[in-house]
């Protein structure tokens, strides 16, 4: 019974929420610009401010947020730490009950459902009051919805690019990657890379490892050879589209031809990144954030990056993903102006410069990113930075995001397992991803 | 009188309370969402008899369902008549008894993370311990957790369960052997009765109250089934239908994807189905528990 207790506990949440919440409506839709942000002739008004950090500050920069407190003695900062894969259940009890942190940051996809919600705050008001928009890059905007409201700020933006081994590449005598490699080249080299090296039939070196996720995996190959996932009003699926079942074909024929390791040798190597840092696989995906992994674990590996391959027309596609912040739209108004304060100066140049040192995602002020440490490995940040310009996309998120993406994945799952053609899972995934997507019109 | 019964209440209000607060109103409140769309920010949507409908046309619910009742078939024989049989030996006079009892009893405490994990890696297809035992007696390697055949990873989990829970169960049947009267035992041997019709005979009539308990309890379990699955089928948000149990789309509905009416539904349904088997177990049950 404890799954109908917690949702008997979240229930009850909820009743004293509705009782409460009638009363406050009208004081939560006050114009953000009439009351207005300190002003620095005025004194400085005190405030209180919730921020929620999921996975604490191992993800966030504990400097930043030092120096927002130091920066704003006026501004009274509780911190609510909770890990990872408790937050999303957490947080949606203290939405349903209203007692949400004032500011917290979650998968940018699933903002967008608290946008459709009423859970987020419209940032654009703000946006447009107090940032200068040529500071930025057009990931400031990656939680915009399509009703133009934005509901979140980035918390740095995370692309992938394609990240090789340079020892296994001299060793076999194969030339680098480029920036105008296509996926079948990547392919045709994966080939030539993989190897038996000690003759027990089976390989211990692959040319490639594949991701089962859907950033580093699948949404790229189903879009490397021009096919879709959702079309371009996010309301229909793609996937049995010729070109899309054709790139996921070359996905799964990555494990069914042995040029990538398979899901249990990967979970015994300890994921992707691990079996291409400790020399077993010669190329992977690689998300921006994975180097800060991988040069605290493997210092030595010598390893570089380019940009994503160009799919068979000729297009790149840079999967983007980013955890955004969101003011809670139940805050009160004060809290929320509190909120903004910590956004406006999270985005400065001071904070983002700290967050493009970290190595942990690309920062989306234009002056920050020059300041990627081009010292520590990959030294090609122009891989990831540039990725972003010419062709970085999000993984087609939409307020249902979360829900599609849960319906598709195990079945993503059995096709590179090899237990289900692609061509038969694709159909599968194609019905469950429709159904979803009407559910939510 | 009326004095008397004030005081009654007055000091039944905390217990009264609770029930109402935390079990009357949810159970109420959670019938009236499985008729509302509600994403648990907006007040809840009337939307009638969808959700019941959806839930009829839903593959993946009928499959949890499948898996589960299967689960619950392994599980819950498998596990009562092993509690029983370690119970009745543990309770002669053996060497290092508690030491044996310490030992099924262990599992039960040992935390679900750690339990699944360490199993996880025993069935692991390629590396597991289990597949190397097998393949060293020349046996082929069997796809424990992830095999095309839906009932094959079904069964694995429901044996590392009994695994887990076994202890409880023993627990319990052992005090209620340790309960049967010692006269008993002596009337039987002067009979000359043998140990097996010992068994039959005096032990298992006497303790099957308490076997009837274990029953119902591990039945209710195993329907709701949710941390063995989510820890041997290692990524919580993405198990496929063929290892899904209601539990889980439950859970999934209400906290990740936050449709608490159909999630309710599901509850509901869920709540349905163990309610039958209950009641079916209890119309058997005067067929051979025996009450003193």
């Amino acid at each position: 019974m404890k799954k109908s207790l917690m949702t008997a506990a979240a229930s009850l949440l909820v009743v004293s929420l509705t009782a409460c919440s009638t009363g406050k409506t009208g004081e939560s839709s006050t114009n953000p610009a009439a009351s207005g942000t300190p002003q620095a002739s005025k004194a400085p008004k005190e405030m209180k401010l919730k921020i929620g950090l999921p996975g604490s500050y191992d993800v966030t920069k504990k400097e930043i947020i030092d120096g927002f407190i130091a920066k704003f003695p006026n501004i009274k900062t509780e911190i609510v730490e909770a890990p990872w894969g408790d937050f999303a259940t957490k947080i949606t009890t203290e939405i349903a009950g209203g007692t949400a942190p004032d500011i917290w940051f979650q998968e940018n996809a699933v903002i967008l459902g608290y946008g459709s919600r009423g859970v987020a705050e419209d940032l654009t008001p703000y946006i447009k009051k107090d940032l200068k928009e040529a500071d930025y890059i057009s990931g400031l905007y990656a939680a915009k919805a399509s009703n133009g409201k934005v509901y979140g700020i980035p918390h740095g933006i995370n692309p992938v690019a394609l990240a090789y081994n340079k020892k296994m590449f001299t060793d076999a005598g194969v030339p680098l990657p480029t920036d105008n490699w296509t996926y079948q080249d990547m392919i045709d080299t994966a080939k030539k890379l993989t190897k038996d090296t000690n003759g027990d039939g089976k390989p211990d070196q692959y040319g490639f490892a594949a991701s089962v996720g859907i950033t580093q995996g699948w949404y790229p190959w189903a879009r490397s050879q021009g096919g879709q996932v959702l079309d371009e009003s996010k309301t229909k699926a793609m996937f049995t589209d010729p070109k899309s079942i054709a790139g996921i074909k070359a996905w799964a024929d990555l494990v069914k031809t042995g040029i990538s390791p398979d899901a249990d040798f990967l979970k015994v190597a300890g994921g992707e990144w691990k079996a291409f840092a400790s020399n077993k696989a010669a190329m992977f995906f690689m998300q921006y954030s994975n180097q800060a992994l991988i040069n605290k674990e493997f210092a030595s590996l010598d390893y570089d990056t380019v940009m994503m391959p160009k799919g068979a027309d000729g297009k790149r596609v840079v999967p983007i993903v980013t955890n955004s912040w969101v003011i809670f739209s139940k805050a009160k108004q004060d809290a929320k102006d509190a909120a903004w304060e910590f956004l406006k100066y999270y985005l400065s140049e001071e904070a983002q410069t700290v967050l493009a040192k970290s190595g942990a995602s690309i920062p989306v002020q234009k002056n920050a990113i020059t300041k990627l440490d081009a010292n520590a490995n990959p030294k090609n940040k122009k891989a990831f930075s540039e990725g972003i310009a010419q062709a970085g996309v999000t993984t087609d998120e939409n307020p249902s995001w979360q829900e599609w993406r849960l319906a598709a994945q195990p079945i993503f799952v059995d096709i590179l397992g090899q237990k289900l053609a692609p061509e038969e899972g694709m159909k599968q995934i194609q019905d469950k991803v429709q159904k979803v997507l009407d559910q939510n019109k | 009188m009326r004095n008397e019964a004030r005081w009654g209440y007055l000091l039944t209000l905390p217990f009264s309370l609770n029930l109402l607060v935390f079990f009357a109103f949810p159970f109420f409140f959670s019938l009236y969402l499985t008729f509302t769309q509600w994403d648990m920010f907006n007040a809840p949507d009337w939307i009638g008899g969808r959700n019941w409908s959806r839930l009829i046309q839903d593959a993946s619910f009928w499959y949890s369902l499948r898996n589960i009742l299967l689960f619950a078939a392994i599980f819950v024989p498998l596990q009562t008549i092993l509690a029983l049989v370690l119970a009745y030996f543990l309770n002669q006079s053996i060497r290092g008894k508690s030491f044996y009892r310490m030992l099924y009893f262990l599992p039960v405490v040992t935390p679900w993370l750690a339990g699944g994990t360490m199993w996880g890696w025993l069935l692991n297809k390629t590396y597991g311990m289990v597949n190397y035992m097998l393949t060293s007696l020349s046996l082929p390697p069997v796809d424990w957790l992830d095999s095309k055949q839906w009932w094959l990873p079904i069964t694995s989990v429901a044996l590392v369960n009994v695994w887990k829970g076994v202890g409880s169960s023993m627990v319990i049947l052992l005090a209620a052997i340790q309960g049967v009267p010692k006269d008993l035992y002596e009337a039987a041997s002067l009979e000359g009765a043998n140990r097996w019709s010992v068994f039959w005979r005096i032990v298992f009539p006497l303790v099957s109250p308490m076997i009837f308990l274990v029953l119902v309890l591990s039945t209710i379990s195993a329907f709701q089934a949710f941390d063995v699955f989510l820890v041997m089928f290692d990524s919580p948000n993405v198990v496929p239908d063929s290892k899904v149990t209601p539990n889980i789309l439950i859970y999934k509905d209400a906290f990740l994807t936050t449709k608490m009416g159909y999630a309710s539904a599901m509850s509901w349904a869920l709540f349905i189905v163990i309610l039958a088997v209950t009641l079916v177990q209890k119309r058997f049950e005067k067929r051979w528990v025996h009450y003193e």
